[in-house]
């Protein structure tokens, strides 16, 4: 024993207090539910290079949507980055330089993207948010607004992971936007890609059957040789207190997206 | 659009047709080179719980001794949360909230810790930074020696939910921890109340004994119901490309930084392999 008794910490009384919070028996949370903070949240998140590299033809469309659904839904709209964070992946891999500066570069693309799709809908109130307005200030933006638009991307920046292989970081704007959805216990997350769902086999490759439901555990076993997502999200399902359930829709088919913030099913629905 | 074809091709081909979770792809990137970013740094951990909540009587000699170090080290020294955060913790989980919220709530205990070495610390020139901006750590630890920044790690509503319970999994030991790793830092030091690993918790278990070096794969393996680090820190360290090795050292033992520093071992040494 090091401690010497001339030391005296000062404690703030808890059930936490002089614990390492690393005892798992004493971290174990007694049945208490975790409150949803923002119940009507809908999180639609468009895909960098799914959606939004291909330009106004795909663009104009779901923005067109997204403003007609704003009456009714509640929406934080979600953007990743696309082609060129591939090409400042390219040239920071290339340079040596860590995980964490890669995030970092790959998140301001993505952070350009949502700034375009916000100006695209300025005029219906919608605001492009930092991350600390999101995290911090979403609900009276939300209160002001139907919508509003943020950086798919984590806030990981240099406190990215360094993945298990190779140096790419593994929070992106898919796992950002679910991270975010569970934690606001949103009503529903919902992926806007430019693939009807999950497939068995390569659509961009001749004929292949969508999954149209199915459980992220199952989805990950099943090892598919592509996913419209990335695959970590259904690792984070796992533990998530709420966002248990989350679809893929098209973007590319008209009507997808309000469908889906309906509560319809149009896509993949990928389960807890 | 032009792309480095250093490479030849193979991985910037990759990059532009690839998913990013393609398996070949996230293979390619792992032949990319790894370039220290501060190389001479060391990273100081300096806890909450087991060194600041002590007060004077722990920190002013730790102070006294960081400022003797800097003259011929450069350090970034982060600060842990401690019993304020245990206390926010518990408060927050009572109520029902999320980990996200628990997670900013931590990050400013550990703040105030950071703001207040930082006082003691000014009159030696050492500012109090932000971790992740890169231009102004680099120019004052040129100049000063040495910085302080908080530990915690800014995933806010972004944290990643733990197993069990709504405690952040990733706290102070992981953020320092991956500010060494990101800045390609010499060494990685855990400055804590205890002479290192145990195999229990030394405060409650009196059988408890010290476990001098030890690889991520044999923690693991123990599986110890009670830990002196942060678990998440083990599966980082696996993956780290810089920081393989980290030392846990008492703090409260004077000459115990310095040694740690000019590469003793005076602690418990974890290793990746």
């Amino acid at each position: 024993m090091s401690s010497d008794s001339s030391f005296v910490t000062k404690d703030v009384a808890s059930v936490f207090a002089r614990q390492t919070l690393l005892d798992r028996d004493l971290v174990r949370q007694p049945d208490r539910p975790v409150v949803r903070l923002l119940p009507w949240l809908n999180v639609v998140t468009l895909g960098g290079r799914s959606i939004i590299d291909r330009g106004a033809e795909t663009v104009v469309p779901i923005v067109d949507e997204l403003r007609t659904a704003m009456p009714e839904h509640r929406m934080l709209i979600l953007t990743g980055p696309g082609v060129r964070a591939r090409h400042v992946l390219g040239v920071g891999l290339d340079l040596g330089l860590p995980t964490g500066v890669l995030a970092a570069m790959m998140s301001t693309e993505a952070e350009q993207n949502g700034r375009m799709i916000a100006s695209l809908l300025a005029a219906d109130g919608v605001s492009y948010l930092s991350h600390t307005t999101v995290a911090h200030q979403l609900a009276v933006h939300l209160s002001a607004s139907r919508a509003a638009v943020s950086n798919g991307f984590p806030p990981y920046g240099v406190f990215e992971f360094p993945p298990a292989v190779g140096k790419i970081p593994p929070h992106r704007t898919d796992a950002g936007a679910f991270l975010l959805a569970d934690a606001y216990g949103a009503k529903r997350t919902i992926y806007v890609k430019d693939v009807a769902g999950v497939h068995k086999g390569d659509p961009a490759h001749g004929e292949a059957e969508l999954i149209p439901r199915v459980g992220a555990a199952e989805l990950l076993a099943m090892k598919l040789e592509t996913l419209p997502l990335d695959p970590i999200v259904l690792e984070l399902m796992a533990t998530a207190k709420h966002a248990k359930e989350i679809q893929i829709v098209s973007g590319l088919t008209p009507g997808n997206i309000t469908k889906a913030l309906a509560g319809e099913h149009v896509g993949t629905i990928i389960s807890a | 659009m032009a792309v480095p074809e250093t490479d030849g091709g193979g991985l910037q081909s990759l990059l532009m047709t690839r998913s990013l979770s393609d398996p070949a792809l996230v293979a390619a990137s792992g032949d990319a080179p790894d370039y220290a970013i501060l190389p001479e740094v060391s990273v100081l951990k300096v806890g909450g719980q087991s060194v600041i909540d002590r007060g004077r009587a722990a920190v002013y000699p730790i102070v006294e001794e960081l400022v003797e170090a800097k003259k011929s080290h450069q350090l970034m020294i982060g600060t842990g949360a401690g019993t304020r955060a245990r206390h926010a913790y518990a408060l927050a989980m009572e109520l029902g909230l999320p980990t996200g919220v628990l997670t900013e709530v931590g990050a400013a205990v550990s703040g105030q810790n950071a703001e207040m070495l930082g006082y003691l610390m000014a009159r030696h020139g050492v500012p109090v930074v932000g971790a992740a901006g890169v231009g102004v750590v680099a120019l004052k630890v040129a100049e000063c020696g040495a910085v302080i920044f908080a530990g915690m790690p800014p995933y806010d509503m972004w944290q990643h939910v733990p197993e069990e319970g709504v405690i952040p999994p990733y706290r102070t030991d992981a953020g320092c921890f991956l500010v060494a790793e990101v800045y390609g830092a010499r060494q990685m030091i855990y400055v804590k109340d205890e002479d290192g690993l145990y195999t229990a918790n030394p405060k409650t278990d009196k059988n408890a004994t010290l476990i001098p070096d030890i690889t991520v794969d044999e923690l693991i393996e123990l599986d110890l119901p009670d830990l002196v680090l942060e678990r998440p820190v083990l599966e980082l360290m696996r993956s780290a490309r810089h920081v393989k090795s980290v030392q846990i050292i008492n703090g409260l033992r004077p000459g115990t930084i310095t040694r740690a520093l000019e590469g003793e071992r005076v602690g418990t040494i974890i290793s990746a392999a």
